[in-house]
């Protein structure tokens, strides 16, 4: 078993467009990293090349001990590498055909030969774990923001993934809101030992004492390291963020 | 908890679903490549599954079947009635002259059959559904439900595309055979109620002039169409890109495309039939 649930060398992409230019970062397993950066600053394309959802320029990537190449994956490797990751997208981007119950259990009926009525049980326990309330058979239409945002959760985690990719998890939730979503994203990758890699502009959540914080400017990571670091750096991107939080 | 192991449809899985047409021919080779891929999903839908449960996929095609066929019945018999008065009064007109206005019964029942039958329904079907399947695939990909399906790496093709496909290709063969029927009851009313000639006389007519060929040629006709409309009116709403204001553009070009090949796609097959007299 690896001890880094994510490691990424070197990626530039999109391939002909590179936004995002030469990011390197390492997740411990269990651990946390944050990724912040202003809107723009190419943090949704990073999870993107991450997932090989558009071809890098180059760059390696390895999620729990599987590479591939980001730039040209082998597509085994990119598939076994993706059935490794949950991944919670800003939008929350549940499946709007399907129930939030056949959502969540989705990943278990294709990936996984467990039975068709234990894979419902445990999509609706998963979905209770998360705090989803109301009609599971309902389509995320019917659900609220918060509802939608935790069904998506439980659908990242239902495999039990080593790595969380999480794009802007407080995106569009009133503060009230994001705080629970927050604490219920902390508890659950205790439970589940999974790591997590947390792309944001909210720089709060550099205060919930993860493993490592990157800023991202301009596509470029401008500053690495723990929270301290951080506040000593003079960089004026990182700047931004800090006095933000200082003000508020 | 077993990892089942990767499936030849994970072969495209670095790939974009509809990826950019830059390249001359690109938007063919493309769809070419979307028609393969649902091929080979819809077979494997036909294959019973391990497990033996259903699949998502499978109920999926439920759910489309009564949105895309039984959604559209209403339609497509008022339609189909109304064209087959329109037929019958047409060519009754241009008999009228030589007093063989009854006679429009065989023009109606052959031409409505192989033609206007699986013209009209495929028509239909498009104008109600082409957009529909277009804008609701453009408006997933706009709120990264189709790279979230991918990033679970499960492939779009199939949750999305064949359960469209697989109720049209059911669907479409039935509404025609639906929009036959109507269409020759429509010629009925016209002759023998409107014009006042004998309904045997019409029953008659229509008996002897179809024959199971004509009825096979329309459905093939329908079966074509039904592969046509569902894989250009789903390959123009995945290829567009991540924007709101792209699902209008989709929606309206997916009609236009699948209206030209329809008609395109018919013109030929016309034209090989009329070409090959034994196939008429």
């Amino acid at each position: 078993m690896s001890a880094v649930a994510l490691e990424v060398q070197d990626l530039t992409g999109p391939a002909g467009s590179p936004i995002v230019r030469h990011v390197s970062l390492t997740v411990p397993r269990g651990g946390t990293h944050i990724v912040l950066g202003p809107m723009h600053s190419g943090k949704s394309l990073l999870l993107r090349l991450l997932l090989g959802l558009q071809r890098s320029e180059h760059g390696t990537v390895t999620v729990d001990g599987i590479s591939f190449d980001a730039a040209a994956p082998n597509d085994e490797q990119l598939a076994r590498a993706r059935r490794r990751v949950g991944v919670l997208f800003d939008s929350s981007a549940l499946v709007s055909r399907l129930t939030m119950l056949e959502n969540v259990e989705l990943p278990l009926v294709e990936h996984t030969d467990m039975d068709a009525r234990a894979a419902r049980d445990r999509a609706a326990e998963l979905l209770r774990e998360v705090g989803v309330e109301g009609d599971m058979d309902r389509t995320p239409e019917f659900l609220s923001r918060l509802d939608r945002r935790r069904a998506a959760l439980a659908r990242a985690l239902i495999l039990e993934p080593p790595l969380l990719l999480i794009d802007e998890p407080g995106h569009g939730l009133d503060p009230h809101a994001a705080t629970e979503l927050d604490d219920t994203l902390a508890s659950l990758q205790l439970r589940y030992g999974c790591a997590a890699l947390i792309c944001s502009q909210e720089v709060r959540y550099a205060f919930r004492s993860p493993d490592a914080v990157s800023v991202l400017s301009a596509g470029r990571v401008v500053e690495h390291g723990d929270l301290d670091h951080l506040r000593r750096s003079q960089h004026q991107a990182v700047r931004r963020f800090i006095d933000r939080r200082g003000a508020a | 908890m077993r990892q089942a192991s990767v499936t030849p449809g994970d072969a495209d899985a670095t790939e974009d679903v509809s990826p950019s047409f830059g390249i001359p021919g690109g938007r063919f080779i493309t769809r070419g490549r979307l028609a393969l891929r649902s091929a080979y999903w819809l077979a494997s839908l036909l294959a019973p599954s391990a497990s033996g449960r259903p699949t998502p996929v499978a109920a999926s095609v439920t759910r489309e079947l009564d949105v895309l066929g039984f959604g559209a019945i209403r339609l497509v018999a008022a339609s189909a009635l109304l064209v087959g008065l329109i037929t019958v009064f047409q060519v009754a007109y241009q008999l009228a002259p030589y007093g063989a206005e009854v006679v429009s019964a065989r023009a109606l029942a052959w031409f409505v059959a192989r033609e206007i039958g699986p013209i009209v329904v495929a028509i239909l079907v498009v104008a109600r559904s082409a957009a529909a399947i277009a804008g609701e695939f453009a408006s997933m990909s706009a709120n990264g439900e189709i790279d979230a399906l991918r990033a679970m790496g499960l492939d779009p093709v199939k949750y999305l595309v064949v359960p469209k496909l697989a109720a049209l290709l059911i669907a479409l063969p039935a509404l025609t055979a639906v929009a036959v029927m109507l269409a020759v009851v429509g010629g009925w009313l016209g002759t023998s109620v409107a014009l006042g000639y004998n309904s045997a006389l019409y029953l008659q007519h229509v008996h002897e002039s179809l024959a199971l060929g004509d009825v096979g040629v329309g459905l093939a006709k329908s079966v074509m169409f039904a592969i046509l409309i569902g894989l250009i009116a789903a390959d123009e709403g995945l290829r567009v890109e991540r924007r709101v204001s792209a699902i209008g553009d989709a929606a309206t070009r997916a009609v236009v495309h699948c209206l030209i090949s329809v008609l395109a796609a018919d013109t030929m097959v016309n034209a090989f039939v009329y070409f090959i007299p034994a196939l008429t």
